[in-house]
């Protein structure tokens, strides 16, 4: 699993590549912590190459959203395969991130 | 200092003494405005504005230019602070007054409720003036307190100058007092409906405590009175036991649209669609979990399946999920993708096989 954190247009954006699973969970959780303290910056999770994502990715996800809210942020999600969209579906949260 | 060339000897004495004080009158200024914020804060009311400044010295030559001589020293100008708190509703001046009763010392003397000074068949200038002291002693500052509607009246009375040089027509200054009439009535009206709508949702409140839910028209009101009695939890936590998950609480606020676009119109509407798909809902749950090791869900997932069921049973097919998902996640390319993935799902329930039956 690899992650890339660049600003670009004002917006923090990660690029995440791979698959996060259990395995890379923690990993990536600590490869996506600037997103925490990211100054208002809005956050885009570009999943283009996302392969899956296991409950210990959602909740990087859920962590990283619930800290962009408090501070009035939004995070969307860039571009993820049917795979990983239809787990957030089963989930139930597909409706609680911004697709783009 | 050409501001001052039209005051008189007296009037030069008290704008000197206004200068002197200006750095303890913006101190005063500052402290009663946050004694006052926070007070309202406190009592959670919520207001349109609170303003608060120190007076103008070009204000203030104004009106030492016209009655400086009615002013012994510059404790006598009552208004050099002032503060103004502006609400959405009439009964709340009298809520604002009595908290600043509460948290002020006022000068009776000065103070004047201009609400009492006209006539029965009068109408015009609306609002509570308090002259007061913060309790830990100081100047005198003044308080008024109006409506909304009684600031925009005042407002544009002073922005035309009713009150200035040239004296104003009959005609006209009726007409003021016939708008100040309507913001009057308007501003009743207004506090009357609140009562109204409060009294409302209380009564369906109660209705929804009290299980009477065929009663209940489902509105965002209602609905999050309903959700307080927690009607997803069981068959949430039936779902989570399939891979022992986490429910992460999120709103379901945004479920009231889907619920609506499956006409559900009622409460007991809502209760019944429960009743009837629960068991169905956590059949198609268990299909798509049980494959899976996902060991979170969202508070939604409970309502989410039972609206997939639903539309599924009254024939809406694939067309009819797409539409569903439409409404929960926004009309994306990728809800036909999620449409046709739940009808290849839901192909094995017992469900589709009555549905296809009739």
């Amino acid at each position: 699993m690899n992650v890339k954190i660049e600003e670009i247009d004002g917006k923090m954006v990660a690029i995440l590549c791979g698959s996060l699973d259990t395995a890379a969970a923690a990993e990536t959780e600590k490869a996506m912590s600037p997103l925490n303290d990211a100054n208002g910056k809005d956050i885009i999770i570009d999943c283009t190459d996302l392969a899956y994502i296991s409950s210990a990715g959602l909740r990087i996800f859920l962590g990283i959203l619930k800290n962009a809210q408090k501070q009035g942020r939004h995070v969307y999600i860039k571009s993820i395969n049917d795979n990983v969209r239809s787990i957030f579906t089963i989930t139930g949260f597909s409706n609680i991130f911004e697709f783009i | 200092m050409g501001n001052q060339v039209n005051l008189d000897p007296h009037g030069e004495m008290l704008l000197r003494q206004y200068r002197e004080l200006y750095p303890t009158l913006q101190q005063l200024a500052d402290e009663a405005y946050n004694q006052l914020c926070q007070a309202l804060h406190e009592q959670g009311i919520y207001v349109t504005a609170i303003e608060h400044r120190v007076k103008t010295e070009k204000s203030l030559i104004g009106k030492l230019e016209l009655k400086g001589a009615k002013y012994k020293s510059i404790d006598d100008i009552t208004d050099l602070v002032g503060l103004r708190v502006i609400t959405f509703y009439s009964d709340e001046v009298d809520k604002v007054a009595a908290i600043a009763k509460r948290i002020f010392d006022i000068d009776w003397q000065e103070s004047v409720d201009k609400r009492k000074l006209h006539q029965l068949d009068s109408f015009g200038y609306n609002s509570l003036h308090y002259i007061c002291r913060l309790h830990s002693g100081s100047a005198r500052f003044e308080l008024q307190m109006r409506t909304a509607l009684q600031h925009v009246w005042s407002t544009i009375e002073h922005d035309t100058g009713y009150k200035g040089v040239v004296k104003i027509p009959r005609e006209y200054k009726r007409q003021f007092s016939r708008l100040a009439g309507m913001m009057e009535l308007i501003d009743d009206e207004f506090s009357r409906l609140r009562v109204v709508l409060t009294d409302y949702r209380r009564q369906m409140l109660a209705l929804v405590k009290n299980g009477k839910l065929d009663d209940v028209p489902l509105s965002a009101e209602t609905f999050r009175g309903y959700l307080e009695l927690h009607p997803f939890d069981r068959l949430n936590k039936r779902i989570a036991a399939v891979n022992q998950a986490e429910v992460f609480p999120v709103s379901m606020m945004s479920y009231l649209p889907v619920l609506e676009s499956l006409g559900l119109e009622t409460l007991g509407d809502v209760q019944q669609f429960i009743d009837e798909n629960s068991d169905d809902a956590y059949q198609l749950a268990l299909s798509q979990l049980a494959i899976t090791d996902l060991d979170i869900l969202s508070s939604n997932t409970a309502l989410q399946y039972l609206c997939l069921v639903h539309v599924l049973k009254h024939n809406g097919g694939r067309d009819g999920l797409k539409s569903l998902y439409n409404i929960i996640n926004g009309e994306n390319d990728a809800n036909g993708m999620l449409a046709d993935l739940m009808m290849e799902q839901a192909k094995t329930q017992p469900f589709m096989r009555q549905v296809n039956l009739t």
